[in-house]
């Protein structure tokens, strides 16, 4: 029932992520294959039995995996204190799975330098802990060497989202959803191989002449979803979710800060999910929503959110004015990680794009 | 019309007070240092905060600030019977029907102008991101400045160290958008109070756990998350004190919450805040008492005058919210064993995915103890669905099958 990547062909051992701030290089400098779990699974729903029913279905759908074994041989699990959802699914995962090794980051809500202070310190008892699961030091050349392939790895998946922005490509985010997927469930030297593997073989896909959307919100993995995009007329010219650019960002390093400070700097300051929040600016998601929006030149944008996240109800009515102030149209789609819930979307998806 | 509310609730409980001088009257002092607050921070001359639920209070009152977490209102409106327009404001402006109804039913009080504009905003990472996220929502439509307190998950040295920090930067804060200084003989007086209170509300809820329970249903509804919104103030002390001696004038004299009690119930989360009679019905009909809530104990160490803003933050860490469920299901279990409870009610406040987000790993952590749990489907705020005949029927066959 394993929906991603083929194990076989991977013979390193994994450790589970969950959520966009997991720190990848901690991950990879151990040796292991950062592995995101992924919502796609034909695993059956179980998960209410420890979990409401208004729950965020992101988490839901991850926990029916684990309680239907729909998963490849894990050596660890870390999870971060992002939302009351990924919380609850530590707790719960710790009943499901309780041999597996499980670490879990709290992660401070801004930015602010005591924050990003303190989650330096949280990165590094994850890495301490990483070490003793497997009895290995984690040596700050290695973790140099992952942050190196983490940025290249970025700066290739910049080059592919600005090569979409003019080329449009046709069937190109389809094609990049799935990327997204196979990286973040491979090791960094693997993902950034397969990248500049697309890189290479944009040219060669024809052009589209399909309307560019620009698609924001927080879990949307499914490639076919982006299929459906696609044959609605919309071309996705550049995306902020969770599952796609938010995942793999630049890290800044330098010689005054010690490596943890840098990681989490990056982290902290990283284009922020809708549970961070930046105080001096209680608009700055939706500021920062329409500056991406102009610099793609997208004639509309689709928000996509999974049910029951607050962080993201809680940000849309000021999305919706910002983006109404600026004349911009706006779709907002609710989904529940099931491509039947965005294919009922499909009349609504294909009159907003026939409306641009 | 809040502040008329407050004002008339004022008048009316001191009246009854006085009227019995001799009588302890705890719920009543109680209700009247609520109307207090309300008053002040619907009166327009006080510098206001609207904060998160773990805000150290105490510590902006010795500032000279009115401060309150936004759920209060939230529970207000509904205790009044006035949310109801105020939810569709706010699901008419966009916000979904699916979140937590205290922060949207203060939001569209905020659309409406019947929240008093604050100064300043403080949100708290604990209990919820639904919290948070109502509170930058307020500070974006009043265009007031904010601030974030992270509550860290573990009552770690590192965790207490950056949260007390962060408070030491909140008084900075404070002190920077209304002028308001902390003084240190204020914030002494403050930690007193703070502390007495803490101290005289552990042997209250001693009390609290003789059997028959010298409390009925709502003798200490909400107590100890309200108390904490004046708990730096000498009449928090009397509050608590008066609470103590009734308790102690009751089990001296053989003098029980309800009539013949037979069933010991726990609420757990918080209670339904509007007007409805399950309580009564769980009394009446049952025998039956809450004798402890989820959030009514003291889980914290007195604060170490010496060390102020380290006690406040380990106080705000240690509330069973915070952290793996696994701390708050060991705190259900050691007051279902203290209280000698027979079973528990867990409302599964619609829209909280913090408190009903664990809903079946609580009811997992009872059945270890042999307590039966029964989850009922309500919004604890918003009325418009609630079904007291299917709830009844719950409640029956909960209590047949615990008796």
């Amino acid at each position: 029932m394993i929906t991603d990547i083929p194990i076989k062909d991977i013979p390193m051992k994994r450790i589970a992520y969950f959520c966009a701030y997991t720190p990848i290089p901690i991950i990879d400098a151990a040796g292991y294959i950062p592995y995101r779990v992924l919502p796609i699974t034909q695993a059956q729903d179980q998960a209410g039995h420890l979990l409401h029913d208004n729950m965020c279905p992101h988490i839901k759908r991850i926990l029916d995996r684990a309680i239907a074994n729909d998963l490849p041989d894990l050596y660890g699990a870390i999870f971060i204190n992002s939302c009351d959802a990924m919380r609850r699914l530590s707790d719960a995962w710790q009943i499901v799975r309780p041999d597996d090794h499980t670490c879990i980051i709290d992660l401070p809500v801004d930015n602010s330098s005591l924050s990003i202070e303190y989650l330096s310190y949280e990165f590094d008892q994850c890495s301490q802990k990483i070490s003793q699961w497997t009895n290995k030091e984690i040596f700050d050349v290695h973790l140099q060497e992952s942050i190196y392939k983490m940025n290249e790895l970025t700066k290739t998946l910049q080059m592919i989202q600005k090569r979409f922005i003019t080329q449009h490509p046709k069937g190109g985010s389809v094609l990049m959803q799935e990327l997204y997927n196979d990286i973040s469930t491979s090791s960094l030297s693997n993902g950034l191989t397969k990248s500049n593997s697309f890189l290479k073989a944009i040219d060669n896909i024809p052009e589209s002449s399909r309307v560019p959307i620009y698609l924001f919100g927080n879990v949307l993995p499914d490639p076919e979803s982006f299929q459906l995009f696609e044959d609605c007329g919309a071309t996705i010219v550049n995306d902020d979710l969770c599952t796609g650019s938010r995942l793999f960002h630049p890290i800044h390093c330098n010689e005054q800060h010690h490596i943890m400070q840098c990681l989490a700097q990056s982290y902290l300051l990283k284009p922020l999910c809708a549970r961070t929040i930046h105080s001096p600016d209680p608009n700055h998601m939706a500021t920062q929503l329409i500056q991406k929006v102009q610099s793609c030149q997208a004639r509309g944008v689709i928000g996509h959110t999974i049910k029951f996240c607050d962080p993201y109800l809680a940000r849309l009515p000021a999305i919706r004015d910002a983006l109404k102030k600026e004349k911009i149209p706006f779709l907002l789609l609710e989904g529940d990680c099931t491509l039947r819930s965005i294919g009922q979307q499909r009349t609504r998806i294909e009159a907003f794009i026939e409306m641009l | 019309m809040m502040f008329d509310y407050f004002n008339s609730l004022e008048q009316g409980l001191i009246k009854k007070i006085n009227e019995q001088p001799n009588e302890p009257n705890p719920r009543k002092k109680y209700a009247l240092a609520v109307a207090q607050l309300g008053k002040k921070l619907y009166s327009e001359d006080n510098s206001i905060a609207w904060c998160g639920v773990t805000a150290p209070f105490d510590l902006l009152s010795a500032m000279g600030i009115t401060s309150c977490f936004v759920e209060f209102i939230g529970s207000m409106l509904a205790s009044t019977g006035a949310i109801e327009q105020l939810l569709l404001e706010a699901e008419h402006a966009g916000y979904a029907s699916d979140t937590c109804g205290y922060h949207r039913s203060v939001i569209g009080a905020a659309q409406k102008g019947l929240m008093p504009v604050p100064d300043i905003l403080i949100a708290t990472s604990s209990p919820c991101s639904g919290g948070i996220a109502a509170i930058e929502n307020l500070s974006r439509i009043y265009q007031k400045p904010l601030f974030i307190l992270t509550i860290p998950q573990e009552n770690s040295q590192s965790a207490i160290t950056y949260l007390a920090n962060q408070i030491k930067e909140m008084v900075a804060f404070v002190t920077y958008h209304t002028g308001k200084k902390l003084s240190h003989d204020a914030l002494m007086a403050s930690i007193y109070h703070s502390n007495k209170v803490r101290d005289i509300l552990c042997d209250v809820f001693e009390l609290a756990q003789t059997v028959p329970s010298p409390a009925d249903s709502n003798r200490l509804k909400d107590l100890v998350i309200v108390m904490a919104l004046f708990s730096g103030s000498s009449f928090a002390v009397e509050v608590a004190q008066a609470y103590k001696d009734e308790f102690t004038y009751r089990i001296n004299n053989h003098i029980s919450g309800i009539k013949d009690e037979k069933i010991r119930l726990m609420w757990i989360q918080n209670r339904i805040q509007y007007k409805n009679s399950l309580i009564r019905l769980l009394e009446d009909e049952f025998n039956a008492v809450i004798v402890i809530d989820e959030l009514n104990d003291i889980i914290w160490p007195p604060i170490d005058p010496d060390n102020p803003f380290e006690g406040l933050a380990q106080r705000a860490i240690s509330i069973p919210f915070n952290g793996p469920v696994t701390r708050r299901i060991h705190h259900l279990q050691h007051l279902a064993k203290a209280y000698q409870i027979h079973g528990a009610i867990n409302p599964c406040h619609w829209g909280c995915r913090q408190g009903t987000g664990s809903r079946g790993l609580i009811a997992e952590g009872f059945k270890k103890i042999g307590i039966p749990v029964l989850n009922l489907e309500v919004d604890c705020v918003d009325p418009r669905n609630f079904a007291f005949g299917q709830l009844k029927t719950r409640l029956e066959a909960f209590i047949e099958m615990i008796t």
